[in-house]
């Protein structure tokens, strides 16, 4: 009787912040939520023991995700005991999922998180097979029965090679903002010299760039992937964050055009570097990290150049303001109305 | 026994307002996302939340941006007259509230508005425009900008009340001192002769249609 009365409140409270993440995301609720994908989901939920609900999601997901990996300890300490009788009671003991039917919104919201907790894994355990079997449902299916999972379970990727694409692009990225991050603090702490600004952008890209290597046989499938209508607009995201990521932590605080100009640099330089990347052979890519170099100083260089047009500009206009002003002295124009 | 101790839960879950429920209770962001421990802003607990404050936040970088280069075109024209001391004041103070948002977009990483450059243009050529019609045209023009931006400013007040006033306190207490900072120099505006030019009535209408319009577009853009 305690234990359902807890169960109980913790549902409660699981419902509050359900709604409020379903409420503020309304995005989130998946277009076919539909028992289809419930059934998906439950099927491969039974192929599952315990010890999968301790790992933690990999890849990097909105600050709504993160939200929901504080109550799914929770979930785990209190089996979800359930309402909805139709289910195999040994699986929903094993199951993270709130599938209390009386409120819709609040469990369409939470197995949402925990559905794309699950792509996350099977996508991170599919890049190991990338190599061998290229960016492919392929490598997804084998990745999926690595973790125990029945190879169906591709089912749930509507976007197929596409999804693990993206995954790895924001896997990476997120990596990326890590190590940024690290060493931020690291300068705050004064442990260690704050970089001059074409260093950091320099290594940072090298960073990135770098994290492509093991997979740098089959990045041209990637990148042809990425280039799919359906997937441009995910793909500009994820670049545009990486480019905002590395500008913010290279200390750019800027509120006007100089955001949107350097931005768009530092996109030329990662893309271009990118494709010579693909092409380079020389031991551990030194060409492509020279071609970086020499890029990065064009457009410091460049910057140095616009700054002195402009300090000579404005000395131009003054002259002329001065010429202005005495021609209109001399004609008597200007006085004090 | 059980589904009554449920419902009443259930229920009791509806009773709180919505503002209770919106409000994230547990609210883990990661900490790249802001490195300041204090912030007028608060971290914001979702993509959807992040969105609002972006677009709010950018409008009203843009406001006074715009604000400011009207000014600059006022000052341009009207600098070395009667009123030009009167017209320094209040471009120091929009000076001020723009060194404000400067602030708040680097902290948290909001994009400014692309279109930066033509508020850049568009202001200076309203402020030397109206400016160039006497001191009641810079006057009629100040009292038009700044009622519009008031109006703007009240319905950001309004929206985040709405949403969750204590997680906005500090948030909203910046924009209510812009706001009668606004209103302050609308008042100014009507005290020296604003309404005394010929026409006062189709000039306010069109610059407020012309703000309604800026402000609508830098929201998105």
């Amino acid at each position: 009787m305690n234990m359902a009365a807890l169960l109980r409140g913790l549902r409660a409270g699981r419902a509050l912040r359900g709604l409020a993440g379903v409420v503020a995301a309304p995005a989130a609720t998946k277009p076919q939520c539909s028992s289809l994908s419930r059934g998906f989901h439950r099927a491969t939920l039974r192929l599952q023991d315990d010890s999968k609900s301790d790992k933690p999601p990999s890849s990097s997901s909105t600050t709504s995700h993160e939200h929901y990996q504080a109550h799914s300890a929770e979930q785990d300490t209190a089996a979800a005991a359930h309402e909805d009788s139709t289910s195999d009671p040994a699986a929903d003991q094993a199951s993270r999922l709130n599938t209390s039917y009386q409120d819709q919104g609040g469990e369409q919201g939470e197995e949402y998180e925990t559905e794309e907790q699950l792509q996350a894994r099977i996508l991170t355990a599919a890049l190991e097979f990338v190599p061998q079997h290229g960016w492919s449902m392929e490598a997804i299916a084998i990745g999926a029965e690595t973790l125990g999972l029945s190879s169906a379970s591709t089912g749930m990727f509507y976007n197929g090679a596409g999804d693990l694409v993206l995954h790895f692009l924001a896997q990476c990225n997120s990596q990326l903002t890590d190590i940024l991050a690290e060493q931020h603090n690291q300068v705050q702490l004064g442990q260690a010299e704050r970089k001059k600004t074409a260093d950091f952008l320099r290594d940072a890209v090298e960073t990135r760039l770098r994290m492509l290597i093991p997979y740098i046989e089959s990045w041209p499938q990637a990148m042809s992937i990425l280039l799919l209508p359906h997937n441009i607009p995910d793909s500009l995201k994820h670049l545009s964050t990486l480019v905002d990521d590395i500008w913010y932590y290279a200390g750019d605080r800027s509120t006007d055009m100089n955001w949107y100009t350097k931005r768009a640099a530092l996109t030329g330089i990662y893309n271009t570097t990118e494709l010579v990347m693909l092409q380079d052979s020389s031991p551990d890519f030194r060409d492509t990290w020279n071609f970086l170099d020499n890029r990065i100083q064009d457009v410091v260089q460049m910057a140095t150049t616009a700054k002195q047009m402009q300090s000579t500009g404005e000395t131009v206009v003054q002259g002329f303001m001065g010429a202005a002003i005495t021609l209109k002295n001399l004609t008597g124009l200007n006085q004090r109305r | 026994m059980h589904r009554a101790a449920h419902r009443a839960l259930y229920d009791w879950s509806n009773i709180l307002g919505p503002a209770m429920i919106r409000q994230c209770l547990k609210c883990r962001v990661p900490p790249q996302l802001s490195s300041r421990a204090y912030s007028v802003v608060p971290t914001p607990c979702d993509s959807e939340e992040k969105e609002m404050l972006d677009r709010m936040l950018r409008v009203d970088h843009a406001g006074e941006y715009g604000a400011n280069r009207i000014y600059a075109g006022q000052m341009a024209v009207l600098g070395r007259t009667r009123t030009g001391p009167l017209i320094q004041e209040m471009w120091d103070q929009e000076k001020h509230h723009l060194s404000k948002f400067n602030e708040i977009l680097a902290e948290n990483r909001v994009r400014p508005t692309a279109l930066l450059p033509l508020w850049n243009i568009a202001g200076f050529l309203l402020g030397a425009s109206s400016a160039l019609l006497g001191k009641e045209g810079a006057m009629a023009c100040t009292v038009a900008v700044e009622e519009s931006i008031s109006e703007h400013y009240n319905s950001q007040i309004r929206a985040l009340m709405e949403r969750d006033p204590e997680r906005y306190t500090e948030l909203l207490q910046v924009i209510k001192e812009f706001r009668d900072d606004e209103l302050e120099h609308h008042d100014t505006g009507l005290e020296h002769d604003a309404e005394k030019i010929p026409g006062y009535w189709l000039i306010k209408n069109a610059i407020q249609l012309g703000c309604k319009a800026a402000i609508y577009v830098s929201q998105r853009v």
